[in-house]
């Protein structure tokens, strides 16, 4: 096999892993700060998509400039849900929160469809087919742009939970609820931000897909099981670890799609995550929360 | 409740009966093709519930990857009609194997999990079976499925131009998801899928074998499901890999538990005679086009349930609580 192909497909598999990342950081965040499993994660994305969509086609917003409204935008609804829906199945069993985030789920997927319809649909920047080429490798621009942005939105949220007050307090209740609630910290409030935060980048993520992803109401299928992937194989809660997983697992599927098939390129990833549940269900990285 | 223990005893005694009587005479009263084939959807959903409810409601593993298994009785069954001309009631008995045996070994990989590991290791199941279906395309027919095509009533085929025979068939099918259910709830297998589902930590120091119950208890339910696979071929006359392997249906299959009633051998009757019933009303109000309208509703009805009612909507009926084992 070629070393240029090879390298090629690791370029694509790394770049997609920076989206991947976004979207996993988010699901690993709340995952770490409530004990809650978000099956909802992935409509998220899709909102974020649906989002950035609109403001382009009616305002002919830059995805790039939308994403500093979406983001704000899914902080507040995120608080919002948190407060609403989610406080209320906090300490019960694992099945009430993981149906009541798969309810709102297909709620939020099938309120998509009615309003906006099975279509597939595309935002059309002007750089969307621009390519940048170092040596034989070929960097696809709006790929790349995603890339970096996811990077460095994932970066701000890792400053922010090593620097700021608030986001000590966000690990506090991560680590130790009780000792946190002495300490004077809302875990009320903690919990709301790190769902807001959560979804917020999630959607976030979606802003950034636009220009190279068709937008339609269930593409959050399949982002939600890669992020649940990326977080499993970097451990639950563990921020680093999604990251490191996230780029993993960009670079799996784009190798598989590349030298398998091109339709099993989810395959790959299924067969990485139910091996790393079964044997090693703690992640990679070891066990527990790390920020 | 203000109802005395006795009326209780004579609601519970002849309810079932004279109810069994109309549900016998409905097709032969009322002929109307539209509402028999409702009819056969809440038996064929509520006998699917039923299959789940063995594995994730009585032993509380919650599967999200049932439609799997719907898809290993379905695909052996189509196949093997088209094939080899191999009549569906004869043909699915291969796809119910397949199913026990992948049952058995995915018991066995993923029961160790708990909470969301085991959900999302069951979610994974599903769509690599989905993608496997979707891949081999020569084998399948791919993102086309397989259509079975209809040459007129063929009783040896299990073709009818009526809708009739599908009614019994199908009511046959629910009967025995219930006997066995019935047969389950009762068991000392049942009592310890209930002490698994409580606290399995505390069962298995009782010295109940987890693995063994539980992969048990997915066999069974696997088995069902695969039965009511080769069902839908003959039903419906076309698989393809997300009508029968897809992740929405395998949502529907645990709502229909979940809505009526985990653990409970009529739980997951009472969930398909509200959820298909719900469909049609939201198809003729929005149009089935819209198909997103009634799962807006299963969606809010699930999360009102999950919010407010976790245990079902058969808790809130007259003498529900006593659907439940003793807790």
């Amino acid at each position: 096999m070629d070393v240029e192909i090879v390298l090629q497909a690791i370029v694509n598999g790394l770049m997609m892993g920076g989206v991947y990342a976004l979207i996993a950081v988010g699901l690993t965040l709340i995952f770490g700060v409530m004990n809650v499993v978000n099956f909802a994660h992935g409509e998220f994305v899709m909102l974020g998509m649906v989002m950035t969509y609109l403001l382009h086609l009616f305002l002919g917003m830059d995805p790039g400039v939308s994403i500093l409204l979406v983001i704000p935008v899914m902080l507040g609804v995120g608080a919002l849900i948190q407060k609403g829906l989610i406080s209320r199945v906090i300490g019960q069993p694992d099945e009430a929160q993981i149906l009541l985030t798969l309810g709102l789920s297909v709620l939020l997927i099938n309120i998509a469809l009615l309003f906006l319809g099975p279509d597939y649909r595309s935002v059309k920047t002007s750089y969307k087919l621009s390519v940048w080429a170092v040596g034989p490798v070929l960097f696809s621009v709006p790929r790349l742009l995603a890339f970096i942005v996811a990077m460095a939105f994932s970066g701000i949220l890792w400053l922010f939970l090593t620097r700021t007050d608030l986001g000590k307090g966000l690990r506090a209740v991560a680590e130790k609820p009780e000792v946190a609630t002495l300490m004077g910290i809302n875990p009320k409030k903690m919990h709301a931000l790190a769902f807001g935060i959560g979804i917020a980048l999630a959607a976030g993520a979606g802003s950034i897909l636009t220009p190279f992803f068709y937008t339609f109401p269930s593409v959050g299928g399949m982002f939600v099981l890669i992020a649940f992937v990326v977080v499993v194989l970097g451990g639950m809660g563990n921020i680093p670890g999604a990251i490191l997983g996230a780029l993993a697992i960009g670079v799996t599927e784009s190798l598989t799609s590349q030298f398998v098939a091109l339709d099993l390129a989810m395959l790959g990833v299924f067969i990485i995550f139910v091996l790393v549940l079964v044997f090693k269900p703690s992640g990679i990285l070891g066990k527990g929360k790390v920020y | 409740m203000s109802t005395s223990p006795q009326e209780h005893t004579r609601w519970t005694r002849y309810a079932p009966w004279i109810l069994l009587a109309l549900i016998l005479i409905f097709p032969f009263i009322f002929p109307s093709r539209y509402l028999l084939r409702t009819m056969v959807n809440i038996f064929f959903f509520a006998a699917l519930g039923c299959a789940w409810n063995i594995i994730g409601g009585y032993a509380g593993q919650l599967s999200l990857g049932h439609a799997a298994f719907m898809a290993m009785g379905a695909y052996p069954t189509a196949l093997l009609l088209l094939g080899l001309n191999v009549p569906p009631w004869l043909g699915f008995i291969p796809g119910v194997f397949a199913a026990v045996i992948i049952a058995f070994l995915l018991g066995h990989m993923v029961f160790g999990l708990r909470g969301p590991y085991l959900a999302l290791s069951t979610l994974a199941f599903g769509e690599i079976v989905r993608i496997l279906l979707l891949h081999f395309r020569d084998q399948t027919g791919g993102s086309l499925g397989l259509t079975i095509p209809f040459k007129g009533t063929d009783a040896w085929k299990l073709q009818f131009a009526s809708e009739q025979p599908y009614y019994f068939i199908c009511l046959a099918l629910l009967g025995l998801c219930l006997y066995v259910t019935y047969k389950v709830h009762g068991s000392r297998m049942g009592y310890y899928l209930q002490a698994i589902k409580e606290n399995q930590d505390a069962a298995e120091n009782l010295g109940i074998d987890l693995a063994n119950n539980k992969v048990r208890a997915l066999m069974i339910s696997a088995a069902l499901t695969a039965v009511l696979g080769g069902f839908y071929v003959a039903y419906f006359y076309y698989i393809d890999p997300d009508s029968v392997c897809g992740t929405d249906l395998s949502i529907k299959i645990l709502l229909v538990a979940i809505i009526g009633g985990v653990g409970t051998v009529w739980g997951p009757i009472i969930g398909a005679c509200i959820l298909i019933p719900l469909t049609e009303i939201s198809n003729y109000l929005f149009g089935s086009g819209r198909a997103g309208a009634s799962l807006i509703i299963y969606a809010i009805i699930l999360m009102i349930v999950v919010l407010f009612s976790p245990r079902g909507l058969i808790a809130l009926l007259p003498g529900g609580e006593r659907s439940y084992r003793h807790e």
